[in-house]
């Protein structure tokens, strides 16, 4: 089971958080589910790291958090993206189309 | 703080709403409840961690720490008086001793003239003579030379001092004050508190009015206005005031005290002069000083008081005779010093004392820094598991080192109130000694700037002194510190050469301290000619003037008087003491010597009274001392010392020999041993003697002396204060003292030097003394069990003293070797206070480790005693 789960790779949790953050407003433990979910299980978000990200990325201006109601009823610190937040999105998205791209190339090249 | 409380609230719950949500998770996939939260902690992580990140995310956490770490480390330092006293100490002493020597050279140097207006415009002009004086005094003529010619100051004036008895409302008392020239006022730019200050009009004609300072009014009038108009009568002349100074105005000599100021025109009748100062050129008795043109450099106005003065020189050379005085002046030069804080008179005098204190408290706060580090490095080393513990759970590098930064500042904090109050102690201590008896007026106050010098230095002691151990903390391995304190090995290194720094440290200041010490005892034990012990000196002071005959019966008397006093040995008087200041030169003629051209043709001269020689202990060695009917019969007898008969009448019987100065023909009856009259560094000088009636001063211009048969020469001091009012009411004893007091005062500077270099020397003796002991102890307690090991496999007390004592040689040996070389270098800066030794003296530098290596190994001897005493079976069993 742990082999088919991957880490993550650094730098990428960031860009991950947005764009989860970005369909919806979430809460940590959310963002982490959904991230499990939509990967199919591989990849696997340290709750360690998931919760200075969203930190660091609060106080970076790229998330605002606020504080309401979750669907369990109880208060839960719920993020969402800011105008900042978006816009730095778009750019890791395209910067990593374009990683993933020259990747892939010298793979195939490869075999 | 309700911020604080907030964002840790925030992030508890966060993470509690997390944890719990895989709980639940868990629990509906049919894990038990208690499992499930255990394997949700599990997954999450260490929670404690998380939440220190976090923390760490958010800036205002920095402010929350450090308060935690200021409360933390208030807790620890009270737990450990002994640590905090002896670093506070250390603190105090190095910070103490700067900003004292410091504060004092900034009220030498740097403190402006208060109320003076504009005083960095203010200049002093003076004459330059190499080798002899960088500030000397000038004369009138030179004065109006400077005065009509400089375009780049204006407002030049000149200032001399007086001290004198004067009445007012019928209270006698002695002051001091100034004679000033007309511009004095204006250039000051000072308006009076009261009336009216002096104006050029006072001085263009001599005119009887006076100021008085503010300190005088409110002392003496309680500043009431009604002093004004009031008069001062002083030696027959009545001056009346006129008008008060500003409050706070020292004076352009801001350590003297002063109550008056009198126009310089009235100087003839307040001195009793007869206005030879003011035509002769080359009676240079005044301080001068001007203002700076607006937008002129100092530079640009030395250069042309350098040319003017140049024309002014060649002019006065011409008819200059004799050629050796001649030679002396063309080496003259004119300059103008900055007059910022006044005159230049004690800065001079003290500058370099001090500048070499300054040198020598840098070393001692160099000491200190390493000694607090040492304190700090073993308290880290003792400490070090509870590192260890707050590294597990999950403190970072930066945190460790900021929680001993923070010790530190605490400790700087401390250090700098004990070190400002050591200061003020200091410089008070400081000032005393430099007055020597005399009041000196100098506030070495300590102002912002002394307090932000305190501060700068010992933050900066503090933070060098904790980022060594703050560092070596983050390099604390987790898992040796938790299961046993080994010492880690650089700690030890860096600990062990920080005791060599000290070491090195200490035995610079031992050589320093040394070398002015053996300075002090040669310059003590230099035959001066004279014997020192039991003998009493004093001069008179008087409100008035007397006549030439009044003059001499007063003189008489008092010498009759001082004769049948109790104990009285001999009793005499002289112009001048050996070991005042020097002897007046004249030129002479002597028979049977023909001086080369540009020879030094004068001798010094001293007026003495009959029983001189006996009563200052110089042995007579040919022929005969002055007697009564030397003075009023008509052959004019002279004393010449053994220099004089060694220059002029070598190989010749010098009894008989004609001497001839100032127009009178003496004729020599007796010699007498040279006797030192400057200094005890300066040779004798070629003197004669002639007797003291000759002369023709007033009584108050003789020093009087007696040669008492024991006991202490003071005791003379109230009889003579008795009798001197009987024989003239306007008289009274002045300065009484003894002739150690004379040498001592020229001893002024060495005995600064001596005192606050041995003190000094001593105290970085205890330091290091302390440093190797607080190494050893520690060393010995870390290694009880391999000491214990050794003791089982039979080896002897002596051989364990041996091994802890190895130890100290170990950093003894660098210590006092880089020390060495440090003193070599540093002292040569000092050579010019050393007399009779070298800079590099060898039985300095020796003397200098073996005091070292004797305190230390004394220090060391205690641990290794209890090294020595360890039970082998206790030490193996207990780790």
């Amino acid at each position: 089971m742990a082999s088919d789960k991957s880490d993550l790779l650094q730098g990428t949790l960031d860009m991950l958080v947005l764009k989860i953050v970005a369909l919806e407003p979430a809460h940590g433990y959310g963002i982490a589910q959904r991230i499990q979910q939509i990967s199919r299980e591989v990849l696997q978000v340290q709750q360690g790291s998931l919760y200075p990200a969203l930190h660091r990325l609060e106080k970076r201006g790229w998330l605002k958090a606020d504080w309401r109601a979750s669907e369990t009823g109880r208060e839960a610190k719920f993020y969402s993206l800011t105008r900042l937040g978006r816009k730095q999105l778009a750019a890791e998205a395209a910067n990593w189309d374009r990683l993933a791209g020259a990747v892939q190339m010298i793979l195939k090249t490869a075999e | 703080m309700f911020f604080r409380k907030k964002l840790e609230w925030q992030l508890d719950s966060e993470i509690a709403y997390h944890v719990d949500r895989v709980t639940q998770d868990y629990i509906a996939r049919g894990t038990p409840p208690e499992e499930a939260r255990r394997r949700a902690l599990l997954e999450f992580g260490g929670a404690a961690q998380i939440r220190e990140d976090l923390r760490d995310v958010h800036r205002s956490r920095l402010l929350a720490d450090l308060r935690q770490d200021l409360a933390y480390a208030v807790r620890t330092l009270r737990r450990s008086p002994g640590f905090l006293t002896s670093a506070v100490l250390t603190l105090a002493l190095g910070i103490g001793a700067n900003s004292a020597i410091f504060s004092l050279i900034d009220a030498l140097m740097f403190r402006p003239l208060p109320v003076v207006s504009n005083p960095s415009a203010l200049v002093q002009l003076v004459r330059v003579i190499p080798q002899h004086c960088a500030d000397c005094r000038v004369s009138y003529p030179l004065y109006e030379y400077l005065r009509d010619r400089l375009t780049s100051v204006s407002g030049a004036f000149v200032v001399q001092d007086i001290a004198s008895s004067i009445t007012i409302d019928g209270i006698d008392e002695d002051v001091y004050g100034d004679e000033v020239s007309g511009a004095f006022y204006a250039t000051m730019g000072l308006s009076p508190a009261a009336g009216r200050l002096l104006l050029p009009e006072d001085d263009a004609v001599p005119t009887p009015v006076a100021v008085i300072s503010y300190d005088y009014w409110r002392r003496r009038f309680g500043c009431n206005p009604a002093a004004i108009g009031k008069t001062i009568a002083h030696a027959g002349t009545i001056l009346t005031i006129v008008g008060v100074e500003p409050e706070g105005f020292p004076g352009i000599e801001p350590w003297r005290t002063r109550e008056f100021t009198a126009p310089l025109s009235m100087s003839d009748q307040l001195g009793g002069g007869n206005g030879k100062w003011k035509r002769e050129w080359d009676m240079n008795s005044l301080e001068m000083m001007a203002r700076l043109k607006p937008g002129v450099s100092i530079d640009r106005a030395n250069a042309e008081i350098g040319s003017v003065f140049a024309a002014w020189r060649t002019d006065k050379s011409r008819g200059l005779h004799p050629l050796f005085l001649r030679e002396r002046f063309l080496h003259e030069r004119a300059a103008a010093l900055p007059g910022l804080a006044g005159l230049n008179g004690l800065r001079v005098d003290f500058i370099k004392p001090l500048t070499i204190l300054m040198g020598i408290v840098a070393l001692v706060l160099l000491l200190a820094c390493a000694n607090l580090s040492g304190l700090l490095l073993a308290r880290a080393a003792a400490r070090q598991r509870e590192i260890s513990i707050r590294r597990a759970l999950g403190a970072g590098n930066n945190r460790l080192l900021r929680q001993f930064l923070a010790e530190s500042a605490l400790l700087a904090v401390f250090g700098a109130i004990a070190g400002f109050a050591a200061a003020q102690w200091f410089a008070r201590a400081l000032v005393h000694m430099m007055a020597n008896g005399d009041v000196l007026a100098l506030r070495p106050t300590p102002d912002w700037r002394v307090f932000a010098f305190t501060a700068a230095v010992s933050a900066l002691a503090c933070i060098l002194a904790g980022l060594a151990p703050g560092l070596k903390a983050g390099k604390t391995h987790l898992d040796p510190g938790l299961r046993q304190s080994r010492v880690v090995g650089s700690h030890r290194r860096l600990g062990r050469s920080l005791v060599v720094v000290q070491f090195a440290i200490s035995m610079t200041l031992l050589v320093g301290a040394s070398l002015f010490i053996r300075t002090l005892v040669k310059l003590y034990h230099v035959d001066a000619g004279v014997r020192v012990g039991g003998v009493f000196l004093f001069n008179v002071s008087s409100k008035h003037h007397f006549s030439d005959a009044r003059s001499v019966e007063i003189e008489n008397a008092i010498l009759d008087r001082l004769r049948t006093l109790p104990g009285v040995v001999v009793a005499s008087a002289a112009n001048i003491l050996p070991l005042g200041n020097g002897l007046w030169t004249r030129e002479v003629k002597v028979e049977g010597y023909a001086f080369r051209p540009g020879e030094d043709d004068t001798a010094a001269i001293n007026a003495v009274a009959p029983g001189y020689f006996a009563a200052t202990g110089t042995p007579l060695i040919l022929g005969r001392d002055f007697n009564e009917r030397d003075e009023s019969g008509p052959a004019h007898p002279a004393i010449v010392n053994q220099a004089f008969v060694r220059e002029f009448l070598s190989g010749q019987p010098p009894i008989g020999k004609r001497v001839t100065s100032n127009d009178v023909t003496y004729e020599i009856v007796g010699v007498v041993k040279d006797a030192k009259y400057e200094n005890l560094r300066k040779g004798a000088p070629r003197t004669l003697y002639f007797p003291w009636l000759e002369l023709g001063n007033q009584p108050m211009g003789y020093n009087y002396l007696a040669r008492v048969a024991g006991g202490d020469p003071m005791r003379l001091a109230p009889l003579m204060e008795r009798a001197i009012p009987q024989i003239d009411s306007a008289m009274r004893v002045r300065q009484p003292g003894t002739f150690q007091d004379v040498v001592d005062q020229s001893l002024l500077n060495e005995r600064m030097m001596a005192t606050l270099g041995g003190f000094f020397g001593l105290l970085a003796l205890i330091v290091a003394c302390l440093g190797i002991f607080g190494i050893l102890a520690f060393q010995v307690s870390k290694r009880v069990n391999e000491i214990g090991l050794r003791v089982a496999l039979g080896a002897t007390r002596g051989s364990i003293i041996g091994l802890v004592l190895r130890e100290v040689l170990l950093l003894l040996v660098p210590g006092c070797a880089l020390g060495a070389i440090a003193a070599a270098f540093l002292t040569r800066f000092a050579a010019s206070f050393l007399f009779g030794v070298t800079p590099t003296d060898p039985a300095a530098f020796a003397l200098a480790v073996a005091t070292l290596a004797a305190a230390t190994l004394a220090a060391g001897f205690l641990p290794a005693l209890r090294a020595a005493r360890i039970d082998p079976m206790a030490a193996l069993r207990c780790d």
